[in-house]
């Protein structure tokens, strides 16, 4: 990744977004934004196992639980295109609950040395 | 005097004891042959055993952890441990015991201290000062990519050996148009009837 440009344009090849464009990813740069996403996850594991365990026990601490899906919704509905089914679901908050959960799991799981290797297979799978 | 490691990750943390395989010259620091190891999770029965009960449950682990992500049904069983998750975010844990009339360790964990546990087995896994029999989980690369892979080996090698033949043939025969002069050869054969 030269410059954060790059990482910006790569991120509107994700199809869900309202300004998509498809260009196809080449494998160094699909190895780079998983890294970047290893990276960042293990920066910000406090906050995800704050958010993991908010969900757990929500009737005693459920404001940071609320305040994460609060923001999760507000951000797709500012850059993901409303119009598209999957992002409809993502919206629903019935069913939405369980993406959340199994999106922080993973990156979770894949803070250590070699979790760059782990996102991949687990991406591989999806 | 025994060698002692711990792992740490948030409320979980894993203790590793032993000793070093002098016979390999390995260095004092190192863990090769393990005696005992003790997983503790904060607010929850003390987990220890011997070696040959460390590997089978970070495999339980591991595998439970990667069915929960693949949407497959998350249940894992074995004589040893049982995984199973009660709803999104509360995971069963029962531990049988070895030995005969003892109770099985049952207990619940959350999506938090599972990731711990996970972060915990993975610095165990990648430590260089542990020799432990890895498990392999970054080389795990899934069903379906592999199949992928097989099915593109498969199909380069059935219509690559025809192709390099055709192209080969081509390449001969066509050398043989610059020896070969069919008008040349049809005045030879006026000659001789001719004659």
């Amino acid at each position: 990744m030269p410059n954060k440009v790059t990482i910006w344009k790569l991120r509107n090849n994700n199809p869900l977004r309202k300004s998509y464009v498809n260009n196809n990813i080449k494998k160094n740069e699909f190895d780079a934004l998983v890294k970047i996403t290893v990276e960042m996850s293990r920066y910000l594991y406090p906050y995800i196992r704050e958010i993991l365990k908010s969900k757990e026990d929500l009737e005693e601490n459920c404001v940071i639980w609320n305040d994460f899906s609060k923001r999760f919704i507000e951000l797709i509905k500012e850059r993901f295109n409303i119009d598209c089914m999957r992002v409809k679901k993502l919206l629903n908050q019935a069913e939405n609950d369980e993406i959340i959960i199994k999106s922080l799991l993973t990156l979770s799981f894949c803070i250590s040395n070699q979790g760059y290797q782990k996102l991949r297979n687990f991406l591989f799978d999806f | 005097m025994q060698n002692k490691l711990s792992f740490h990750q948030s409320s979980v943390s894993l203790e590793i004891i032993g000793l070093p395989d002098y016979s390999n010259n390995e260095n004092e620091d190192q863990i090769s042959i393990i005696s005992q190891w003790k997983l503790t999770i904060i607010d929850k029965p003390l987990i220890e055993g011997k070696i040959e009960h460390l590997g089978p449950i970070m495999n339980a682990f591991y595998i439970y952890s990667n069915l929960l992500i693949k949407n497959e049904i998350p249940l894992y069983e074995s004589n040893l441990i049982d995984i199973k998750a009660d709803n999104l975010y509360l995971h069963n844990i029962v531990l049988k015991s070895s030995k005969p009339n003892v109770k099985p360790l049952i207990f619940k964990i959350g999506n938090s201290l599972l990731s711990d546990t996970i972060n915990c087995f993975d610095q165990l896994n990648e430590s260089p000062k542990v020799r432990i029999k890895k498990t392999d989980v970054t080389n795990n690369t899934t069903k379906r990519f592999r199949f992928r892979l097989i099915n593109k080996v498969k199909f380069f090698n059935f219509v690559m050996p025809p192709f390099v033949a055709i192209c080969s043939l081509i390449l001969f025969s066509s050398s043989f148009i610059y020896f070969y002069n069919p008008i040349e050869d049809k005045e030879k054969n006026e000659l001789i009837n001719q004659e």
